[in-house]
């Protein structure tokens, strides 16, 4: 019997129409919880709907020993987050933290020249809505401020040459690196310095970006963001890092330091324990059908704690630097009409699209994945999407939610069901899915004990006997 | 070919002329005359960047009474000319240009090898940076400067020059970081 579900709360915003009913509300649904699945997944300190002050203390005792010396009451102080961290849970969590930073900074340095920015990728209004919704502004005395990656650049010598960051980001005396655990684009980064991504995405000009994306491959593409870190620019404002740190389960507690690099490793170490389960179960799935319906572009929905890039890509182990994921600049020669921008899991059967916003090129899953559009709303803000052209041409319109799963069953024969509600702490599905999840957990988690994490650690040039230590 | 549907449009009692959209622009298609922009409609590709980036919310899309129709033939260039063209930049024929509008690289070569000389002329010959106009700008780049064409950077930050390749990189620093697998990346796309 599984629990009534609790999708994560969904944002207004000009990139995609509310919903009028949740997947969740299906009376066929519920949450499958992750501990029943993997009870050693790292528990949660705070969950959607739980008391915030967790945060605030976990902030404050993570930046205790943080040296803040540098910084004068007469110096100016940038935090840089991003959009994603404000999808996490709805952002409440996020944007507890990044408040809890700008307190503790005052508190231990007496500077008053605090400033937000808040960095986005393709959804250039997307900062603003932020800072408007959490009130930011407000917060940061009228110090918040949205950056694009098309914004006025400023040029970072690097050891292969200038690269360019967004002047808004540096435009300060110092720097705060304040992000998240959370493992959207393992394709990208491949858990290879993700600790450091930002600095060549959210923090870096259209032209960085796409020097990381598109020119460098399947494994080396951070090492732009490593690059960038190491300049002497950055490294001549850079203070400290302060991370939100997540599992499935929700967000585990909160880490920073001066030392970037060891911070990474225990983000690395966090991340193979919270997510090498969850990711390999993921590809036990045979056939589901999934639902989308929650903030966010889809491929960073999340549902069961982890994304939906993630099931989208399970049938390859991007935690195995072995494998060579299809992605964006590298391995896309196939000929038309496979517009096939990543990878996408044969396994899903069908997708519903009941919510989510614009904001990245997707044409692979219309064009790979039977797909059906809710509500005439959602599906005009798509066919003007200018991401996506032909996008529109591929799918089909269904007038509401109930009779969209309907025809979705009817094309997928199967009543595996997967909902990516942005819910952490369990997954939405239907019964069938959660009794062939359950059954399959047990040999999952022996095989990523044994065979796949020494694997992954060893690739990394961590003795598998010493990691967890 | 694509099918540009939309089109910029200035409500000029809201333009306070600041230019932020002329900055952004990745086919020059509006620009500030007399303190207030302007929409060059044959060059609009009706991307998100101007009306995202107006501070007064002055720019909206509005549909075009005739769809543009930008694009070329790439089976029209001399085929054994694209081939080397792309070779030199490192870059396969079917590789995705860009991937908003679906358009491959042999688009955008056949572009340079029919003239273009600037992104923005490569972006008004196929229809790219119709979309999120930033994944196919390094592509573009690339095409250029393997054909040999000096790009100038625009006035203001339209765009910057720099299109560092893992090609690029010099031996001694691909051997300072073993853990990003530079070499081992290269050995990937040679099999491309």
């Amino acid at each position: 019997m599984l629990k009534k579900a609790s999708p994560s709360y969904i944002r207004k915003s000009i990139y995609g129409p509310a919903p009028r009913q949740r997947a969740a509300e299906l009376p066929w649904l519920g949450a499958l919880e992750i501990r029943k699945l993997f009870p050693d997944v790292p528990v949660e300190i705070y969950i959607e709907g739980g008391d915030v002050s967790v945060i605030r203390k976990a902030t404050r005792a993570a930046l205790k020993n943080v040296n803040m010396d540098m910084i004068k009451p007469e110096h100016k102080v940038n935090i840089l987050s991003s959009q994603y961290g404000f999808q996490i849970m709805g952002g409440f969590a996020y944007t507890e933290m990044i408040r809890t930073i700008k307190d503790v900074v005052e508190e231990k340095t007496g500077c008053k020249k605090i400033r937000l920015r808040v960095c986005t990728g393709f959804r250039i209004r997307e900062p603003n809505e932020i800072i408007e919704h959490y009130k930011l502004n407000e917060y940061f005395e009228g110090r918040a401020r949205g950056v694009a990656s098309i914004d006025k650049g400023v040029p970072i010598e690097t050891e292969i040459g200038t690269l360019y960051g967004v002047a808004k980001v540096y435009d300060a005396d110092w720097i705060i690196h304040a992000h998240h655990g959370e493992l959207r684009e393992l394709d990208m980064h491949r858990m290879i310095n993700r600790a450091i991504k930002p600095f060549a995405m959210s923090y870096a000009r259209m032209e960085t970006r796409g020097v990381a994306h598109i020119n460098f491959g399947p494994r080396s593409s951070n090492f732009i963001s490593r690059v960038i870190f190491d300049s002497p620019f950055v490294q001549s404002k850079f203070t400290f890092g302060c991370f939100l740190l997540t599992s499935p389960e929700g967000i585990i507690g909160v880490d920073a330091g001066n030392d970037l690099y060891e911070l990474d490793r225990k983000l690395m170490m966090i991340a193979f324990k919270s997510y090498g389960k969850i990711r390999e179960l993921l590809n036990e799935i045979k056939e589901c059908i999934v639902v989308l319906d929650a903030t966010g572009e889809p491929r960073y929905m999340v549902g069961g704690g982890t994304t939906f890039g993630n099931l989208t890509e399970a049938e390859l182990d991007l935690f195995d630097l072995d494998v060579i994921p299809v992605s964006l600049g590298y391995g896309l020669y196939e000929r038309p009409p496979g517009p096939k921008v990543k990878s996408v899991n044969p396994a899903i059967k069908a997708l519903v699209m009941n919510h989510l916003w614009l904001g990245v090129p997707q044409m692979e899953l219309p064009t790979h994945i039977p797909t059906i559009v809710v509500g005439t709303d959602l599906a005009k803000i798509l066919s003007v999407d200018p991401m996506n052209h032909d996008f529109m041409r591929y799918v089909v319109t269904s007038e509401n939610l109930e009779t969209a799963m309907a025809f979705a069953r009817s094309i997928a024969k199967t009543d595996n069901v997967f909902v990516f509600d942005g819910s952490f702490g369990s997954m939405t599905c239907s019964p069938s899915l959660a009794e062939y999840l359950l059954e399959r957990a047990p040999a999952v988690s022996k095989r990523v004990d044994e065979e796949l994490m020494p694997k992954w650690l060893r690739q990394r040039g961590i003795d598998p006997k010493m990691a967890f230590a | 070919m694509v099918e540009i549907k939309f089109l910029a449009q200035v409500d000029k009692k809201k333009c306070i002329g600041c230019a932020a959209c002329e900055n952004v622009c990745p086919t020059e298609a509006i620009k500030v005359v007399n303190k207030k922009a302007r929409v060059y409609s044959k060059k609009c590709v009706a991307c998100p960047n101007c009306s995202g980036v107006c501070p007064e919310d002055a720019i909206k899309k509005i549909p075009r009474s005739e769809p543009l129709k930008l694009g070329l033939n790439p089976a029209e260039a001399d085929q054994g000319a694209l081939v080397e063209l792309c070779k030199k930049a490192h870059l396969h024929p079917h590789q995705w240009l860009c991937l908003c509008s679906a358009i491959r690289v042999r688009d955008g070569a056949a572009a340079v090898l029919k003239g273009a000389k600037s992104p923005e002329e490569i972006a008004l010959m196929t229809g790219a940076r119709s979309g999120c106009t930033v994944y196919c700008f390094q592509t573009m780049m690339r095409l250029l400067k393997a054909h040999g064409v000096e790009v100038t950077p625009p006035k203001g930050y339209r765009w910057y020059d720099s299109t560092q390749t893992l090609w690029d990189v010099p031996e001694e620093i691909i051997r300072k970081y073993p853990v990003h697998l530079l070499e081992e990346d290269k050995g990937v796309f040679r099999k491309v």
